[in-house]
């Protein structure tokens, strides 16, 4: 325990300002609107790309001290951490939404709350590392849970690393405990016995390429893409859409939820109307938008 | 699932709070306008803020955008009230499980009816010693996610405004999750507008900036923004493309009629083009 708190003493132990990158000053001030996605786990998730890698996705984490990035996710990046370096240096963060930053000290590592949160098993993502401390004090962050992105104002402040100790041998050894495990012990406990749930699967919708306008209140075609599924099945400019897959379309609201679940490949019938006659016509999705 | 670890598992589960109570829908909840609240950063990069709970205190808590509950030590649940003396102790952490806080004041932002979990967490008792102070707490999303926050460490002051926010119910979710099969959920990605193009799978792997775009149809919203046959498109109001889901992702955000920018990347170039889309499907 005593040797276990020195090392935390130690670690704390603050190292000296972060030289300034001059190039970052024109930043200070800007703002950058940045998309995210709260898991189920209450966690707030954002995208970044590491040296021109990913996307991945990141923990935004106010009570771990670092950049950390997981053993996995360095690899695909092609980061080397040495084994005598605490730190491993990163040349450049992109976050998505515009905002970057430049050279930063990265923590090459697996914390435990990363093996618990991707354990609980999250819809569509793992998670594959952790902006902490040193990344996001140097933004202002702004986060309204009503809307689906933070807003993220460079400042001019150049948070510090954590100093790390190093051995007799000159190498910089990982401390041992929970010195650089943040608080998210809750998520790893449940995580044990909930197990990893598969991957949420993402459908892009099928196309059928016809343009839609709505006129007296009712929906017509405006224009039909030359070689498009409504092509195909022989949709005509100028008439009147009347029904898709069974349902009344009474403006082109209605059309989009009706086709909202139609996947490419899918057939699906549409009604139209010619001013007298309602003729029906089976169409086959394709892939655009 | 043997009695033993369901045990486990309901402590853990039921210690998480229950967030849709009706109470939370009640705007009189949160009192404030937009609240001005200083913080502490500790040597650990942490932030702390004073707390009251229960008009009891002053109790050091630490700001935790990363913590999905709200967390109390034993002493400052049992000196605030939020839990008896006598309640029982779980083996694990001293836990005690749910509980509420009747009123949390930070500062002049008054909060009510705040769920906590209650248990000595290891982390900040290691903090306490180093520090020579106690920290209590910790504030996680149950708390914060009630307003617009804003961070500003270089000021050492947050920001609180209330909001609408329906703040999630984690318990529900987990419960389903360890009740529901373990099967792939499934989701569509339906654009709400009509653009005129197709693209195609990326490819470079996790070196890739974005998806091609393999077809553009004429006299579309697509071409007259001049987007292109071999663009790479990179971002779509505002977001990256890295995959064909992410487009339709995107594109379910801009419905027709709104104008927004894409960038793309032509002959190594990056163009940023405004397309609005049209109604179509």
């Amino acid at each position: 325990m005593n040797r276990r708190l020195v090392w935390f003493g130690l670690l704390l132990t603050l190292s000296g300002l972060a030289p300034d990158d001059p190039k970052q000053d024109r930043e200070v001030g800007r703002s950058y609107q940045v998309p995210y996605r709260l898991t189920n786990t209450n966690h707030f998730l954002v995208r970044v790309r590491i040296n021109g890698k990913g996307p991945f996705n990141f923990l935004v984490d106010t009570g771990a001290p670092a950049l950390f990035i997981a053993t996995e996710t360095a690899e695909k990046i092609g980061l080397k951490p040495s084994p005598k370096e605490f730190w491993t240096p990163v040349d450049r963060i992109d976050f998505e939404g515009g905002a970057h930053l430049g050279k930063l000290n990265a923590r090459v590592e697996d914390p435990f709350q990363l093996v618990g949160m991707n354990a609980l098993g999250l819809p569509g993502a793992s998670i594959d590392g952790i902006l902490g401390f040193t990344v996001l004090a140097r933004f202002r962050l702004e986060i309204d849970p009503t809307r689906d992105r933070m807003t993220w104002t460079r400042l001019d402040f150049e948070p510090r690393d954590i100093l790390i100790p190093k051995t007799p041998d000159g190498a910089q050894a990982a401390p041992k405990g929970q010195a650089l495990n943040a608080l998210g012990l809750v998520a790893k406990v449940a995580a044990v016995a909930l197990g990893k749930e598969p991957e949420e699967q993402l459908h892009p919708r099928g196309f059928l390429g016809i343009e839609l306008t709505e006129k007296d209140g009712e929906v017509c075609v405006l224009r039909v893409l030359p070689g498009s599924p409504a092509a195909k099945g022989g949709v005509k400019n100028g008439a009147h859409l009347i029904e898709v897959r069974g349902k009344t379309i009474k403006n082109a609201t209605d059309a989009l939820s009706a086709v909202a679940g139609i996947r490419p490949g899918e057939s699906l019938t549409l009604a139209f109307s010619d001013g007298k006659d309602r003729f029906e016509l089976n169409l086959t999705a394709g892939e655009g938008l | 699932m043997n009695t033993k670890t369901r045990k486990l598992l309901s402590l853990i589960v039921t210690a998480l709070p229950v967030l849709a109570l009706p109470a939370w829908a009640d705007p009189s909840a949160v009192e404030a306008k937009k609240i001005v609240v200083p913080f502490q950063l500790l040597l650990s990069n942490h932030m702390v803020v004073t707390a009251k709970l229960n008009g009891k205190g002053p109790y050091r808590l630490i700001f935790d955008l990363g913590a999905p509950v709200t967390l109390l030590s034993n002493r400052a649940a049992e000196g605030s009230g939020a839990v008896a003396e006598n309640a029982p102790r779980a083996f694990l952490m001293g836990m005690r499980g749910e509980a509420e806080v009747a009123k949390l004041e930070i500062g002049d932002l008054t909060a009510k009816k705040v769920p906590v979990v209650v248990f000595d967490h290891p982390t900040l008792k290691l903090l306490s010693d180093f520090l020579g102070r106690p920290l209590d707490g910790i504030v996680g999303y149950t708390f914060f996610a009630r307003y617009k926050t804003s961070i500003d460490y270089k000021a050492k002051r947050m920001t609180f405004e209330p909001s609408n926010n329906e703040v999630k119910n984690l318990v529900r979710d987990l419960e389903a999750r360890l009740t529901g099969p373990k099967i792939a959920k499934h989701r569509m990605l339906a654009p709400e507008g009509f653009w005129g193009m197709k693209v195609g799978d990326p490819t470079g792997g996790v070196a890739s900036a974005g998806v091609p775009i393999t077809t553009v149809w004429p006299d579309t919203p697509a071409a007259a923004a001049g987007i292109k046959e071999g663009d790479i498109l990179t971002a779509l109001d505002g977001r990256w493309t890295a995959s064909v889901a992410d487009v339709y992702a995107a594109s379910t955000a801009v419905p027709a009629g709104r104008t927004v920018d894409v960038v793309v990347l032509r002959d190594g170039k990056e163009l940023t083009l405004t397309v609005t889309p049209r109604a179509g499907l």
